[in-house]
């Protein structure tokens, strides 16, 4: 697989902390990769570093072999990152369209002039998006607050997807999710790596870690201690890396 | 109602301004039964005219308040840029340029009260509560406190005239607000503005311009003043420092009635405008019962309180439906 993103040697420090330390990594195209680690190991600033929304204190990104800064969230998507936090950032009292193409919304022009939004092609085009991922909503009309965790998660990737992202991270995908909801996002998830994009995960979830990625990168005290291939490792050889480090 | 009429957002909430028109109906047949004056044509035609320069300005509020902001400065911006305009015009400015200058006047200050509140990030009740203070102070400090009258009557017209027995406010209110549904409902400024109303953060990280939107939105506001003063100043023929006094409460009222969300993100302009015509059609009545003008403030408050208390009941139900 190629690379698609590789940082090296990634350090951040909040005053005399240091949060990440001298983390070298690659992410691949099309992988889905996973970020594990107890609270404060540092995954999380390790994950702002990437979606732009704070600079490193040293160490290079690369994407696609190019040496990048990214010094803003609108900068990381223009490489082609985008963030899935866990508040979604949908808005709730717009609907499905809406949500899905706010910030780039279609227009044409009434009476050969006035611009005007065009719900109608916006609606389309979210169906096909939808249907091209395999994700079945009963009314695209709805405020989305009206609409289940599950069905928001998909709103929410659909927008991404529709920025034709090329890496997306995920914070706790499946958290606050019931089976059947966890499972269609967990399709989607793999939908994205059959589409060879990128997919990076923070979870704590190692049930869902070790069925989903293909590889797993442990990280502990700010460091990144091993990175393993999922299908060559088990839950308890993560579980005795996140709690014990490589000693 | 058709797709063109009524737009996206106005048709999610369309039940409410159903709900709204059914009641107007009503109370104007009770209102009839009780007072067989009020259903005259003339009279009903007297309501819209008056509710005209109220639904211009509760148009344009209806974006403010679907923005999550509110302006308390309309009514005291409608009395300045009035009194600078008419002396001007009455000490020989062309009256189209007077009109320009006025509209000028308006979405200049608006913007104005747009970049307080969005770079200065001065809170939008207390950023037009001090604009509504000073610029209220200017105006009595321009006139002296004296009323001018005597407009050209090209310009009387817009406020007195008619087209086929209807008066020329009512059109004009009308043609502004299906303006304003439009905006509302099927344009990118619409769309930002509610936006920004439901999750101001969510929107800026879409990559909606946040604070130029906001701009946008009190710069409106303070068009829609413009021509609501226009209308108004050219109906009585005079206006004076005074004009416009507790307007802000009437408009305010109407886009709550008309069931806009006072969190932001949600409203429709249809309902802003049954809004409009329900106060004005109640002042109407009260008049009409002969009502002292004091209980009529009174009885204002009461609708207010109402309209505020059931507008929080249907916001904290949805609220509560809110998914994380």
């Amino acid at each position: 697989m190629q690379s698609f993103i590789k940082v090296e040697n990634l350090t951040k420090s909040y005053g005399g902390l240091k949060a990440i330390e001298e983390i070298t990594l690659e992410i691949r195209k099309g992988e889905i990769l996973s970020l594990v680690g107890d609270n404060g190991a540092g995954k999380s600033t390790f994950v702002k570093t990437l979606a732009g929304a704070q600079l490193p204190d040293s160490g290079h990104i690369e994407i696609d072999g190019e040496d990048v800064r990214l010094d803003s969230p609108k900068k990381a998507g223009f490489y082609g990152i985008g963030c899935l936090h866990q508040g979604l950032g949908l808005i709730d009292t717009l609907n499905v369209p809406e949500n899905v193409f706010l910030g780039r919304e279609l227009q044409k022009k009434v009476l050969g002039i006035f611009p005007q939004l065009d719900y109608q092609r916006m609606r389309t085009e979210t169906r096909d998006l939808l249907n091209q991922f395999s994700i079945k909503l009963p009314k695209l009309n709805d405020a989305v607050v009206n609409l289940s965790g599950g069905q928001r998660q998909t709103i929410a990737i659909s927008r991404l997807l529709l920025q034709k992202v090329k890496l997306v991270i995920m914070d706790e995908p499946m958290a606050a999710l019931g089976v059947e909801e966890g499972s269609k996002v967990f399709n989607l998830i793999e939908k994205m790596r059959s589409e060879n994009v990128s997919v990076l995960i923070i979870s704590h979830n190692l049930e869902h870690v070790l069925k989903l990625s293909d590889r797993i990168a442990v990280m502990k005290n700010g460091k990144l201690i091993k990175v393993l291939e999922a299908q060559n490792t088990s839950r308890e050889e993560v579980v005795k890396l996140i709690t014990f480090g490589l000693s | 109602m058709s797709d063109s009429l009524i737009g996206n957002a106005d048709k999610k909430w369309l039940f409410q301004g159903l709900g709204l028109t059914i009641v107007v109906i009503i109370l104007a047949i009770l209102f009839s039964l009780i007072n067989p004056k009020f259903a005259t044509i003339t009279n009903l035609l007297n309501v819209l005219t008056q509710a005209s320069y109220y639904i211009i300005l509760a148009v344009g509020m209806t974006f403010v308040i679907a923005a999550a902001g509110i302006d308390l400065s309309v009514g005291s911006l409608l009395a300045l840029i009035t009194v600078v305009t008419f002396e001007l015009i009455k000490n020989g400015l062309d009256p189209i340029l007077g009109v320009l200058l006025m509209f000028l006047m308006g979405g200049t200050l608006g913007a104005f009260t747009g970049y307080l509140i969005s770079y200065i990030n001065i809170p939008p009740f207390i950023a037009t509560l001090g604009i509504m203070v000073s610029l209220r102070g200017l105006a009595l400090v321009h006139s002296a406190g004296k009323m001018h009258y005597g407009l050209p009557e090209s310009l009387t017209w817009i406020g007195q005239g008619d087209i086929i027995g209807i008066p020329v406010p009512v059109l004009i209110s009308l043609i502004f607000a299906l303006f304003g549904a439009w905006l509302f409902n099927k344009t990118k400024f619409g769309l930002h503005a509610r936006s920004i109303g439901g999750n101001r953060e969510a929107a800026r990280l879409a990559g909606v311009n946040v604070k130029l939107v906001e701009i946008l939105v009190y710069s409106f506001m303070g068009l829609s003043v413009a021509l609501g003063g226009l209308i108004m100043i050219t109906r009585i023929d005079s206006t004076q420092a005074t004009i416009g006094t507790s307007m802000e409460i009437h408009v305010i009222a109407a886009v709550i009635i008309g069931g806009t969300s006072l969190f932001g993100g949600k409203g429709t302009v249809y309902g802003t405008l049954m809004g409009a015509i329900l106060l004005s059609m109640m002042t109407n009545a009260l008049v009409i019962a002969g009502v002292d003008y004091f209980w009529q403030l009174f009885i204002m408050g009461i609708i207010v309180l109402i309209a505020v208390t059931i507008n929080n009941i249907r916001d904290k139900r949805f609220l509560f439906n809110s998914k994380p």
